[in-house]
């Protein structure tokens, strides 16, 4: 009985699910139709404005997730294992980006790192260093917004592993670093892959506080959210703007699709 | 191989105090959970670290709390199996018994532990898709990778059912004669403790109460909590009477029970004692068949009966006004008739009794039983 409910859902319900579904389906086929039947959409897609925000975009997301990795991995790790008082407090600081609205985060960096900022003015008076409106405020930018996925989802994936298969890889002879090499990183690899997938996603996406941390220059600080956004205020931007988000969604696409590929062939299934 | 063990910490309320030596020999941990035996295991194994003590593996210190030396775990050469195997689950069998060797021979190495535990046929399978007592043999030979001579055992075949226990039990023997293993093995199974130990250590509440050979610990237990932990069913409350040489007349009730004096310590004339008889020791007799010149003899009346198949506990109210517990056999039981009769005569032989200390505090039968540290 049961099972045949599952597969005939009520009429009602049958209903709600296909309106649910076409909400989300429906902006990709506009998104096509608008894209495919304007004939200005390819010489958007392969203008320089375009293709410098492409390059733009996927280094700068690409190096702020190895940042969040490098740096994220260690911190997690020691997250999951420590004990102390404030704990919870700590962990919820990190998790806070992730409920943070951009903007906030993007005026939250400036007062930090801009020219006036609480670390930028003694940067800018003693050494001459501006991070404000740089490619480096991009990377930023995408790094506070992107890695408490990463750690969040790191964290989630250590606290995972039974710390008895460290101990007793401890009792085989393993240090610290090869029981967390052989240990801890395989049988926790499905979340961290999971994390930075989120991470990398959210560096790429990244608009509000690139905007107003790393201003909208093209080459420099222009990434492809931002040159869409140039492109959709400008009087017939429409079409380049769709040209622009295709490209971006293309993108976004085959490069999740090959990290899950990379990582369910790298990945323990215990 | 020899094992110097000493060491003394506090966890929350619990406080463990402890200290014995093992040489080549599977020494066994008794004792209820909470004890203090894996806890043993874990302070050998360098996973926790004792405030006071100090621990010498073959004549090297891995630790001493009186110089600060404290070797990690992976510089202590040592094989540990933990009670839930712990095998790493996205290793091969092969993977995870290869885990803790080095050097140059090693494939080959390898395959001769596999071939050891049988575990050739199973080099490419997961853990999770062998049977449990695979696992176990799996476990068991990751450790043995390691070539160590020392080899600790947490309740080992605990999660195995009872025909694959006695299988492993058996190799578990076989593999210490053939790989001259020292063995320190956990368990609070009683059974298992007998069968498999050379020597035993009797833990109880953080303390190491007795550590004697197998038969020692079990026919004289150092006291009365040793005496219920491996199973006693009769400790009767007695007073001596009279001391003679090598023997002790002990009242107990309004009886008086001949027993041979305790080694190690001289109770004296009045002192307050436990005197120990296991159920199975004591022999039923046909009331007219008594023999007034023989001693030990005591009446009883059958109170309780549970027949467990193979034998049956009875349960007598007897003249030394406690209670005895019988244990006989399903052959004797029928042809001395014992469901049709309920009162017997009970002899407690002599032999068969063991005279302890009410005292915990009293020194046991010997000096490797203290268990306080100085």
């Amino acid at each position: 009985m049961t099972a045949l409910r599952a597969r005939a859902p009520h009429l009602g319900l049958g209903l709600l699910i296909a309106v649910f579904a076409l909400f989300f389906l429906l902006p990709f086929a506009g998104l096509l139709e608008r894209g495919l039947g304007d004939g200005g959409a390819w010489d958007a897609i392969t203008s320089d404005t375009a293709l410098d925000a492409l390059v733009l975009s996927l280094w700068t997301s690409a190096l702020s997730l190895v940042i969040a990795v490098v740096a994220g991995t260690p911190v997690a790790y020691w997250l999951t294992h420590a004990r102390f008082p404030g704990k919870g407090a700590v962990e919820a600081l990190i998790d806070l980006p992730i409920v943070l609205p951009p903007t906030i985060a993007g005026v939250a960096l400036l007062t930090a790192f801009g020219r006036r900022g609480l670390l930028g003015t003694p940067l800018d008076e003693w050494f001459g260093v501006t991070l404000g409106f740089s490619t480096v405020a991009v990377i930023m930018a995408q790094l506070f917004v992107g890695a408490p996925f990463y750690v969040r989802a790191a964290r989630a994936g250590f606290a995972s592993v039974d710390g008895q298969y460290e101990r007793v890889a401890h009792t085989l002879g393993a240090s610290r670093l090869r029981a967390f090499g052989r240990i801890v990183l395989p049988l926790s690899w499905p979340s961290l892959a999971a994390g930075a997938a989120l991470c990398w996603a959210r560096a790429l996406g990244e608009l509000g506080a690139t905007l107003i941390f790393a201003g909208n220059l093209q080459g420099e600080t222009q990434t492809m959210p931002l040159a869409i956004l140039s492109a959709f205020e400008r009087a017939d931007g429409l079409t380049a703007a769709v040209a622009l988000a295709i490209l971006l969604l293309a993108v976004a696409l085959v490069a999740l699709a090959a990290f899950w590929l990379l990582s369910s062939r790298n990945g323990a299934t215990p | 191989m020899t094992l110097e063990f000493g060491a003394r910490t506090t966890l929350g309320d619990f406080s463990y105090d402890a200290r014995f030596e093992a040489g080549n020999e599977i020494v066994v941990l008794f004792g209820h959970s909470g004890a203090g035996k894996s806890l043993t295991l874990q302070i050998v194994a360098g996973l926790l670290r004792p405030t006071h003590g100090r621990i010498v593996i073959s004549g090297e210190p891995v630790f001493d709390s009186g110089t600060g030396l404290n070797l990690p775990p992976q510089q202590r050469r040592l094989g540990y199996v933990v009670q839930d195997l712990a095998l790493f689950p996205h290793m091969t069998v092969a993977e995870n018994v290869a885990f803790g060797m080095a050097g140059a021979d090693r494939d080959r190495r390898l395959g001769e532990v596999l071939d050891l535990m049988h575990l050739a046929p199973f080099h490419d399978r997961k853990p999770r898709s062998l049977s449990g007592g695979q696992q176990q043999r799996a476990a068991l030979a990751r450790a043995l990778a390691r070539e160590s001579s020392l080899l600790l055992l947490d309740e080992p075949f605990s999660a195995l059912d009872e025909s694959l226990r006695v299988e492993l039990r058996r190799e578990l023997i076989r593999l210490r004669s053939e790989l001259d293993l020292s063995v320190i093995f956990v368990t609070h199974d009683l059974r298992e403790a007998h069968l498999v130990a050379d020597r035993l250590a009797v833990f109880d509440a953080g303390r190491l109460l007795q550590f004697e050979g197998r038969e020692k610990v079990f026919r004289q237990p150092a006291n009365r909590r040793v005496a219920e932990l491996t199973g006693v069913a009769n400790i009767l409350r007695g007073r001596v009477a009279a001391a003679r040489e090598g023997e002790l007349v002990v009242e107990a009730g309004g009886e008086r029970l001949r027993a041979p004096a305790p080694s190690g310590w001289q109770p004296a004339e009045g002192e307050a004692i436990d005197l120990a008889i296991r159920a199975e020791r004591v022999n039923l007799r046909r009331l007219e068949a008594d023999d007034p010149g023989q001693p030990n003899l005591v009446r009883g009346t059958i109170r309780e009966e549970l027949a467990y198949g193979a034998t049956h506990t009875l349960r007598f109210e007897s003249a030394v006004g406690q209670p005895v517990e019988v244990e006989i056999a399903a052959r004797p039981y029928e042809v001395l008739g014992v469901a049709g009769q309920r009162s017997w005569t009970l002899e407690l032989p002599p032999e068969d009794l063991h005279v302890m200390p009410v005292s915990p505090e009293a020194p046991s039968s010997a000096p490797s039983a203290s268990a306080t540290t100085a």
